[in-house]
């Protein structure tokens, strides 16, 4: 585990976002999971530092919360995506996208050259 | 990346929340607990289905999620902001214990009131006097009184001429304008009534950037130098509301001023009160119009001589006043040789509007700042006395501190904890302190001399006193609250915790903090009262000194004849009639009457003389104080006369020239042998002096000696000049009042007695502000002593219940009930002793500076000073050193009768 790099400082929410996307209404434990999931395993994630990541999502009104039942009957808090939420979810995976499109043609230099 | 993540309404949002949460954190806190607790049991299921062991899996889930405590924490920061949670905390936590000692908060938040209360009434007082610009104008930072300045450098007001050639020449002004406050009366013969105006120039409303609220102010057609030809006037907001239940329809209509019709043209603004600060005028009417309202005859308004114009400059954007100031002095430098004459040795300064010797400014500058230098004094000994109490409790709550510092609390926590405490200490102060401000102002009101001038200090609390408030309590704050808080943050956790709190043995440091508060405090009263006793002692010295007349049973009254419309004849006839009718009165010994009344509140004139035999020297001042007086004056007034003869009815206007002049003139321009029969030139007209006066005071009464000469009433009296009425009685002067209204009537009834008021008490206006300064510093005298007391008790009150143990313990080895009392009754006297000490040396570097400052009033502005005597008096440090010494030893021997009756066994099993 020691050696797997963290979560990229402020990639947390974008992560937190898509996972809601794709998944629907989800709870902080199941989120974490699928993080760790869809990372194949690579990234360290402390589950803990999700939930104030969360926090400040929901207190921007990206998403909103509520509590339900886990699929195993368990009294579980639900987040979900708000449009305003699914809204911040386009700019910032256009940003995101564009910020790696141009920091890979730093790393492939050769093909304009 | 992050920040594209938010737009600002988000993050406003998000600022909103958490707000909301530091306030009513509960519900969340449990909310999460729950939502934390179901997500470990969601991961422990699954860790168990996974194959471990039960303790296995909550180990792994655990080690996941960071720790449960951990994560909660790093939830809850985001949840609230953390600063402001503990603030709260603090803040909750300190009412509490405010609540708990009910005695100390009481004490502690009277004293912040009274001192913050009184230094913000001065304050609010030095702002509406001294610091804030008129209102109602455009960019009032760039006006500037202009003022003359006569051979021997004194400041006076400005000529018409003179105004016109400031005007015509200046370059670096954006105008000039000419002001002279003046008395009208309003309305229809023997119903007018009195208000207080100025008679303006032209373009005094376009100099000031007045815009009207409603109809125009004066046109530029309007700014003409010609005589009469604008018969209009523009009324304030005040005026306006009180007198024409603010009726739009009184613009273009006419209203009678001094049995005059005037057009009103336009309404102030309701922030515009007029040209000299904290008075409030209610009329604008041209200048020019005195011919018409005053019967001023129009070649005074060409007169130079005539100096009662105030003048107001602007200055030019971009141009600076060192540069404007030079541009006047070259000016008035060509002015004073063109205008020889006249202005001889005469120059012209710009001063900064508040700095304007005449009006309220004048007078009030200087008792206003030894007032606050007083109060900042008084907030000293506040602040030693709530340090004093604080570090008491300290000392109480170190157990308290100890423990929680044993169990982690940061010394910063605990230092922020303590200032917080101060902090809604001095909060509740102030608000109380402010609460009563109003009143104190009012208070302060009442001390003003009557009717002389027409104030407008119903200082509202505004911004500015509210925000020096403010500033002082944190000033309070940080000076009274950082001793305590120091030693919270310092509290040494091992020798607390073994001591087991009997720390009264321990804080060695602490005490010596204490003893230096209480020294300081005694000091500071000491200065407080020396300071006091000086300005006491020099009122009631200014008091004695024998103004050279006699003012008790005279019964002085003014009329403005002028705005009834009488002609310059008429006044004169009226004043002889008005004292034949008089002096048949019973009880009635003297009736005069005069230009100036000496020692009042009403500049005093002067005339440039030329004396036969007399060769001045180069540039010397020969314009020389007088007074145009009735026949009969000098005698009313009790003023010997040494040689010679008084002015008789004889002296008419058809008649030689005549003169009496003080023996100071005598002696100065006369030389010696007799003066009688030399000539004196004056008024383009040579005079024969026939008599020689004893020397009186003329506008201050520690003046000194001054050439002064008296002309009579039919010869000189003009029209801008006044009339002061004299009747003398055998009886209290107000005996005569009715006699002298019934008289009035006789002769005219709509002409109005203004103003009567026993001669002893009008003069008493000279002496406002020493006895301004005499009371209010008795006052704030008295206030730093008992403050002094209560601290000295409290301290010594505190000390000894902290020695109970070790008293009982002298006592049960056989000290007697005396010794404890002369122990500690000694030591209160050793802690006096320092502070009085050390006060001597600060009292009398105070005292030597305040006895430096001088005051002014709108007479011609020979520096008085505020203090009559030498900063040095013993008595009065001796007896002021006595009574704190009687205070410090009451305040010792309290507490020393309590310790002394101690029992020691109980003394002993205490803790």
């Amino acid at each position: 585990m020691g050696d797997k790099p963290d979560v990229w400082q402020g990639t947390l929410a974008l992560m937190v976002l898509k996972t809601l996307e794709t998944m629907g209404p989800q709870h902080g434990y199941g989120i974490a999971r699928r993080i760790e999931q869809t990372s194949g395993n690579l990234l360290s994630l402390n589950y803990g530092t999700l939930y104030p990541a969360l926090l400040k999502l929901e207190q921007e009104g990206a998403i909103s919360s509520e509590w339900g039942m886990s699929e195993n009957n368990r009294k579980a808090k639900f987040y979900k995506l708000t449009r305003s939420g699914r809204k911040q979810l386009e700019r910032a995976a256009r940003d995101w996208e564009q910020a790696t499109a141009i920091v890979g043609r730093f790393l492939s230099p050769a093909e304009e050259a | 990346m992050q920040s594209h993540l938010i737009s600002f309404p988000a993050s406003l949002r998000a600022l909103w929340l958490r707000l909301r949460a530091a306030i009513d954190p509960g519900r969340a806190n449990r909310d999460f607990s729950a939502e934390l607790q179901s997500h470990l049991d969601m991961h422990i299921e699954d860790n168990v289905r996974s194959g471990m062991t039960l303790k296995e899996a909550r180990r792994q889930a655990l080690i996941q999620l960071g720790g449960f405590e951990q994560t909660q924490q790093a939830w809850r920061e985001r949840n609230t902001l953390p600063m402001l949670e503990t603030l709260c905390k603090d803040i909750q936590f300190g009412l509490r214990t405010m609540a708990r000692n009910p005695a100390f908060t009481a004490v502690a938040i009277l004293t912040l009131a009274i001192g913050i209360g009184v230094t913000a009434t001065v304050f609010s007082w030095i702002d509406t006097v001294l610091l804030r610009p008129l209102g109602g104008v455009t960019d009032p930072q760039h006006l500037l009184t202009l003022e003359a300045v006569t051979a021997n450098g004194a400041y006076i007001p400005n000529s018409y001429p003179d105004y016109r050639d400031f005007r015509d020449n200046l370059k670096l002004l954006d105008g000039i304008a000419v002001t002279h406050p003046a008395i009208f009366s309003i309305g229809k013969d023997d119903h007018a009534e009195r208000a207080w105006g100025e008679l303006v120039s032209g373009n005094y409303f376009a100099v000031l950037g007045v815009s009207p609220q409603l109809g125009r102010v004066f046109s530029p057609q309007e700014y003409s130098d010609k005589p009469g030809a604008f018969p209009i006037a523009v009324i304030s907001d005040r005026y306006w509301r009180s007198h024409y239940n603010a009726n739009p329809e009184i613009v273009g209509k006419t209203i009678r001023v001094n049995q005059h019709e005037l057009t009103v043209v336009g309404i102030a603004p309701p922030a515009f009160h007029g040209s000299i600060p904290a008075e409030a005028f209610d009329l604008w009417v041209p200048y020019m119009e005195q011919p018409t309202l005053n019967g001023v005859d129009e070649w005074m308004l060409r007169d130079r001589g005539d100096r009662n114009m105030l003048g107001i400059a602007r200055l030019r954007a971009g141009v600076t006043m060192q540069q404007a100031q030079a541009e006047l002095a070259a000016l008035a430098a060509r002015m004073a040789i063109a205008d020889a004459d006249m202005d001889q040795g005469m120059s012209a300064i710009l001063l900064p509007l508040w700095k304007s010797p005449h009006g309220p400014q004048g007078l009030l500058a200087g008792p206003l700042r030894i007032l606050m230098g007083v109060c900042i004094l008084v907030l000293l000994v506040v602040c030693a006395n709530v340090a004093n109490l604080l570090l008491a409790r300290a000392t109480v709550r170190e157990k308290e501190f100890s423990t929680r510092l044993a169990l982690g609390a940061g010394r910063g926590r605990l230092t922020r904890q303590v200032l917080t405490e101060t902090l809604l200490l001095t909060a509740s102060g102030a608000a109380l302190g402010i609460a009563i401000t109003p009143w104190m102002s009012r208070a302060l009101q009442a001390l003003m001399p009557p009717g002389q001038l027409s104030l407008s200090l119903d200082t509202p609390i505004n911004l500015h006193v509210l925000a020096f408030a403010a500033g002082i309590g944190l000033l309070t704050t940080i000076a009274a609250g950082v001793f305590p808080a120091m030693q919270a943050g310092r509290t040494d956790l091992n020798t607390r915790l073994n001591e087991g709190g009997r720390s009264g043995l321990a804080g060695r440091g602490r005490h010596r903090l204490r003893s230096a508060l209480v020294a300081s405090e005694v000091a500071l009263a000491l200065v407080a009262l020396v300071c006091a006793g000086l300005f006491a002692q020099g009122f009631a010295e200014t008091s004695r000194i024998d103004p050279g007349f006699d003012p008790n049973h005279v019964l002085l009254s003014q009329f403005s004849l002028a705005t009834n419309g009488y002609s310059l004849e008429q006044r004169k006839l009226f004043s002889r009639r008005l004292k034949a009718k008089l002096e048949s009165v019973s009880g009635v010994t003297n009736v005069a009457y005069a230009d100036g009344v000496p020692l009042g509140f009403e500049p005093s004139w002067w005339e440039d003389l030329q004396i036969d035999g007399y060769v001045p020297a180069s540039g010397e001042n020969m314009k020389t104080f007088r007074n145009v007086v009735s026949p009969g004056y000098l005698g009313l007034m009790h003023i010997p006369l040494l040689d010679g003869r008084d002015f008789n009815e004889q002296d008419d206007e058809n008649s030689q020239p005549v003169m009496i002049v003080n023996q100071t003139f005598v002696q100065r321009f006369l030389g010696g042998g007799s003066v009688i029969g030399r000539r004196v030139h004056g008024w383009g007209q040579w005079f024969r002096i026939v008599g020689v006066a004893k020397d009186s005071k003329y506008h201050y009464p520690n003046e000194s000696p001054v050439p002064y000469f008296y002309v009579p009433f039919r010869q000189i009296y003009r029209a801008d000049m006044n009339l002061a009425f004299y009747v003398r009685t055998k009886l209290e002067p107000m005996t005569v009042l009715a006699a002298l209204r019934s008289a009035v009537h006789e002769i005219d009834p709509s002409v109005t007695v203004f103003n009567p008021i026993p001669l002893k008490d009008y003069i008493g206006a000279s002496l406002y502000p020493q006895k301004l300064a005499a009371t209010l510093l008795t006052i704030l005298g008295g206030l730093a002593v008992l403050l002094a007391a209560v601290g000295l008790y409290s301290v010594m009150a505190y000390a000894v219940a902290q020695r109970t143990q070790e008293i009982g313990v002298r006592m049960a080895l056989g000290a007697r009930p005396r010794d404890v009392l002369n122990l500690v009754v000694g030591q209160g006297l050793t802690l006096t002793g320092w502070g009085l000490a050390a006060g001597a040396v600060l009292a009398f570097g105070v005292a030597r500076s305040v006895a430096a400052i001088e005051f002014t009033d709108s007479a011609m502005g020979s520096g008085a000073k505020l203090m009559g005597s030498p900063a040095s008096n013993p008595a009065i440090y001796a007896g002021a050193a006595l009574l704190l010494c009687a205070v410090g030893a009451l305040a010792a021997y309290l507490p020393a009768r309590r310790a002394a009756s101690i029992d020691p066994m109980r003394a002993l099993r205490t803790e």
